[in-house]
């Protein structure tokens, strides 16, 4: 191991001090949250919150940000109201236990925080009631939940020439590459949390199969492309999200998309660009410059793809997208029309039909050509 | 081939209840039992109420041999404080099936006294003893008999009578019969514990044959004034009715022998001088408002025949024809039949007139009736289509027919006089619920008297709630002329007007704690069978009791709807206490602070503004 410059030590002086003050961010933005509600008590007051809509109504399409947004409609969430104290309580506890995790920098998980709030005499009906309390803290600190240290447990993974240094509790300052596993690194806390240190990779390939995951790692794509591979593992979690965009942002990297050959796949690769309804109250997770290149129902014609027929929900989806304004215009909206045309659908996986090298040989460095003029 | 004779016998009213003893509810040991007492423990109240005597009554049940088991022989004894019976009509009363004192029309718990009888009859042939029936009429001495009833000569047999000096008045009937008392015990315990409810001027005590004593003294001290005897109503009469009340108002002319004349000297105050004829008539011209209607013929037959006292004496009157105007009459003197013209301008006419041929239509409506005056009369003989001085003894049966048709059919009539009906009163019967119930929410109606077919009626209905009432109600108690209604329950109306609401309209839900008191009182109730149970749905009487229930439905529902609310208060109130506090926690160690807010300010206020309801739940904000 060779001994770090001081140019490289400054770096992570920078580093640690940036996640430092992230942090602090955080604390202080509940810090005054709940010194307000404190005021409201000892005032004889009964305090209240402002809490974004989140009701269809309020999900607009913003076309700078590319990405959905909630609007200007906000509810009052107040503990006068006997129907929302209980709900009220859930959020200030809530906020209460994200202040503690960050502060010790211990992580949760969605789950975690269901079963954590027996401790404390709050009662969750079930977790999608917690898991929705959660949403509502990220929608009034617009914040993810993870910066409140909240993981979600579904796991994507990561395999490249990328270095990163751990910067939660215990790993402080350790690195790590993130190609010494062949079997990739999954997406979890600490790697969404690690400082991004460097790369030589010059492309993201995010990916929608575990299995084709595997293949390019096998086909030493990450080499022959200057790339990194991420498993998306179907819909993007948000981690992955998160991941992405940071991998953007920080190391400059462009980002495609590779999908199934099916509405649902065209939409996985737009969440990962202008994000779901279902988050429109964040606006860390989106990557408004990633690519769809595949596979496109175009593809499908043009490589002679083994096809399946569409369900009758498939088609429906197809219907439901076309009303989407993301999908007014480009391949987004010509794709939609030619799967509607076809009432067919192909797997990443069709290539195998060619040969189990066809897709990395022959498509990929087709499409990856095609990407520059996106 | 050969010829079967039919053999025709009459039988005995109480041969014929022998033999159909289930009709009055004698078909088994447990409803025999039951039955019995209720027979009793009604006449006593009857008996009672008629006199505004505050009713003490005393029910005993005991096992003939407690070891032997059921059905067993018991001897049931039912004593009251009323005004007994007299001696004389002891016998009859006790001894004879349809004997009694109640055939008037007005209410009254039982009808006929039929069914005392039917119990003696039923003890008698099921142990073969004696009723023993102790009254006394003065409150000095007491008659008791022991009596068995001759079957088929619907006779009483007198097997003992002795008297002795006593204290009290009242009446004491005891009756050995075969019962089943532990079958039928749940049943007269509350049969005794509804009664006690309805009527709560009463002190009723049980004495049951296990030794157990349950008493039920009176709490309220007025008796509910007494009913009265009205004439019928148009609508609830039929043709052999009418033809009761013709033979009542026409009189047989009266038989002019030496103790008739005797009679009319009598009434006219002549003492035994010997007037002359024009001297009596002047007499009776001047004396006739207060002659009897007897005295009033017999002056009107002389005053046709121009006789006085003596030669009266000799005749006798054979036939009055009134459309040819001619008086018949054999002379005994001369031995031959002679007939006088009459003057039908003379008054006397008119009285034989009425008395040969009965009232004229409109007077028969109006004296025979309740609630019809001269115009109504007139009116009805128009629609009737009968002239208004038809004397209803000439009518056809033909034109009784129709005179009954159109009696149903003439809507002028007023409503039926209610006088005859005994309702308990809101206020008893509202203490009455109280005492039994203790409940959280009382209500009581009475509806104003209605009619079905002519036979007035009236709605009593009370609602409780809360309180010491079990849950799963509601339960409905039903009363009918002041009896607990305890079998058929399924099929009443009373039942149906309460299953048919929809008492999630009046915020009443779950398993409520609740109870429905219902009463009708009415001259006849519709009972749909021979037992008395249950009442059959006439759409006039539904429709009262539908009214009656929505009325307290309505102010259970105000009721339900205020606890509803400081119910919600109470647990607003409990929901700050519990969550406040902690949001306080979170909130002091969010803020940093070491010390709690005082939070409880406004938990405080809270408990005072809890009737106000401040709505912010859907509050939106435009920014």
């Amino acid at each position: 191991m060779k001994l770090k410059t001081n140019k490289e030590k400054n770096k992570i002086k920078d580093r640690s001090k940036k996640a430092d003050e992230k942090q602090k961010n955080i604390l202080e933005m509940l810090k005054s949250h709940g010194a307000k509600i404190y005021d409201d008590l000892e005032n004889g007051q009964f305090p209240k919150f402002s809490i974004p809509s989140r009701s269809v109504s309020n999900i607009v399409y913003d076309k700078n940000l590319r990405q959905y947004i909630l609007g200007n409609n906000s509810a009052i969430r107040s503990s006068r109201n006997s129907s929302q104290l209980r709900s009220f309580t859930q959020l200030m506890w809530l906020a209460f236990f994200a202040n503690r995790l960050t502060q010790e920098k211990k992580s949760s998980t969605l789950r975690d925080v269901y079963y954590s709030s027996q401790a404390f005499a709050i009662e969750f009906e079930d977790q999608s009631e917690s898991d929705n309390i959660i949403v509502d803290l990220e929608a009034v600190t617009s914040k993810p939940r993870e910066d409140f240290h909240i993981f979600p447990e579904e796991r994507s993974s990561i395999f490249g020439d990328l270095n990163i240094e751990y910067t939660i509790p215990g790993y402080e300052g350790k690195t790590m590459n993130l190609s010494n596993h062949p079997d990739g690194y999954s997406i979890g806390p600490s790697l969404t949390t690690a400082e991004l240190v460097d790369t030589s990779a010059e492309i993201v390939i995010a990916i929608e199969k575990g299995g084709l995951f595997t293949r390019f790692v096998e086909e030493q794509i990450d080499k022959k492309f200057k790339s990194i591979i991420i498993n998306t593992g179907g819909q993007a979690p948000r981690s992955t999200r998160t991941l992405l965009k940071r991998l953007h942002e920080e190391m400059s990297l462009p980002v495609i998309v590779l999908t199934d050959g099916d509405v649902y796949g065209e939409h996985i690769a737009m969440v990962i660009k202008s994000g779901s309804a279902n988050a429109a109250h964040l606006r860390e997770l989106t990557v408004p410059d990633a690519k769809w290149v595949g596979v496109w129902a175009t593809d499908i014609e043009k490589y002679k793809l083994p096809t399946i027929p569409m369900t009758e929900s498939d088609i429906k989806r197809c219907y439901d997208l076309q009303k989407d304004p993301r999908y007014q215009d480009g391949i987004w909206k010509k794709e939609l029309d030619v799967f509607l045309r076809l009432k067919r659908k192909a797997e990443l996986e069709a290539f195998s039909k060619y040969g189990l090298t066809n897709i990395t040989e022959k498509y990929l460095p087709q499409k990856l050509e095609l990407a520059k003029s996106l | 081939m050969s010829l079967i004779k039919e053999k025709f016998n009459q039988i005995s009213p109480s041969e014929f209840f022998y033999s159909n003893r289930d009709l009055a509810g004698f078909s088994n040991p447990t409803r025999s039992l039951y039955t019995a007492v209720r027979e009793f423990v009604e006449n006593a109240l009857d008996a009672c109420d008629q006199k505004g005597i505050l009713p003490d009554v005393h029910l005993i049940i005991k096992a003939v041999d407690p070891e032997k088991s059921d059905p067993k022989p018991y001897i049931l004894t039912v004593k009251d404080n009323g005004p007994g019976i007299d001696p004389e009509h002891i016998p009859l009363a006790f001894g004879t099936v349809l004997y009694g004192s109640k055939f008037g029309l007005k209410q009254a718990r039982g009808m006929f006294g039929l069914g005392a009888t039917m119990a003696i009859l039923y003890g008698q042939i099921t142990t073969n003893k004696p009723v023993t029936v102790k009254s006394s009429v003065d409150g000095n001495t007491q008659d008791e008999f022991e009596l068995l009833l001759d079957i088929q000569k619907n006779k009483p047999v007198i097997v003992k009578h002795t008297t002795k000096e006593v204290s009290k008045k009242g009446l004491s009937v005891s009756i050995c019969l075969e019962g089943d008392y532990s079958k039928a015990g749940n049943k007269i315990r509350d049969y005794v514990y509804e009664t006690s409810l309805i009527t709560p001027y009463a002190s009723i005590t049980f004495d049951d044959p296990k030794g157990e004593k349950f008493s039920h003294p009176r709490f309220v001290k007025d008796i509910p004034p007494p009913p009265t005897i009205i004439r019928p109503h148009p609508h609830g009469i039929d043709v052999e009715r009418i033809r009761r009340m013709i033979v009542e108002s026409q009189f047989e002319i009266p038989n002019i022998d030496d103790a008739m004349i005797e009679k009319v000297r009598k009434d006219l105050g002549l003492s035994m001088k010997n007037l002359s004829f024009t001297a009596i008539m002047d007499k009776a011209k001047k004396k006739w408002k207060t002659l009897s209607r007897q005295v009033r013929v017999v002056i009107a037959l002389m005053s046709f025949l121009k006789m006085d006292f003596e030669k009266l004496n000799k005749i006798k009157i054979e036939d009055i024809d009134m459309p040819n105007k001619k008086l018949f009459y054999w002379d005994f003197g001369d031995s031959q039949s002679k007939s006088v013209d009459m003057d039908p301008e003379s008054s006397y006419f008119k009285q034989l007139t009425n008395t040969v041929q009965g009232e004229p239509l409109t007077t028969f409506l109006t004296k025979r009736f309740q609630r019809i005056g001269p115009t109504t009369a007139l009116k009805f003989a128009e629609f009737a289509g009968f002239k208004p001085e038809k004397r209803m003894g000439t009518m056809t049966n033909q034109e009784l027919v129709n005179l009954s048709d159109s009696l149903q059919k003439f809507d002028d009539f007023l409503a039926p006089d209610p006088s005859c009906l005994a309702p308990l009163g809101e206020g008893p019967l509202e203490k009455g619920i109280q005492k039994f119930f203790n409940p959280d929410f009382a209500a009581v109606v009475q509806r104003p008297a209605s009619a079905y077919s002519g036979f007035p009626f009236i709605i009593e209905m009370g609602i409780a709630y809360g309180g010491d009432i079990k849950t799963g109600g509601p339960h409905v108690y039903r009363y009918a002329n002041r009896i607990p209604l305890l079998y058929d329950e399924g099929s009443d109306v009373v039942l149906k007007v309460v299953n048919d609401t929809d008492w999630g309209r009046y915020k009443v839900k779950g398993d409520p704690p609740f109870i429905i008191v219902s009463h009708i009182c009415s001259t006849r109730i519709p009972y749909k069978t021979a037992g008395k149970e249950n009442v059959a749905d006439r759409p006039e009487i539904e429709r009262e009791l539908r009214l009656g229930l929505q009325y307290l439905s309505r102010k259970l529902a105000a009721y339900m709807s205020k606890r509803g609310q400081a119910d919600m208060a109470k647990k607003r109130a409990n929901l700050y206490a519990k969550y406040i506090p902690l949001i306080a926690t979170f909130a002091t160690e969010l803020a940093g602070k070491k010390k709690e807010p005082n939070f409880k300010k406004i938990l405080e206020n809270e408990n005072i503004e809890s009737k106000k309801t401040v709505d912010e739940e859907n509050e939106v904000e435009n920014q």
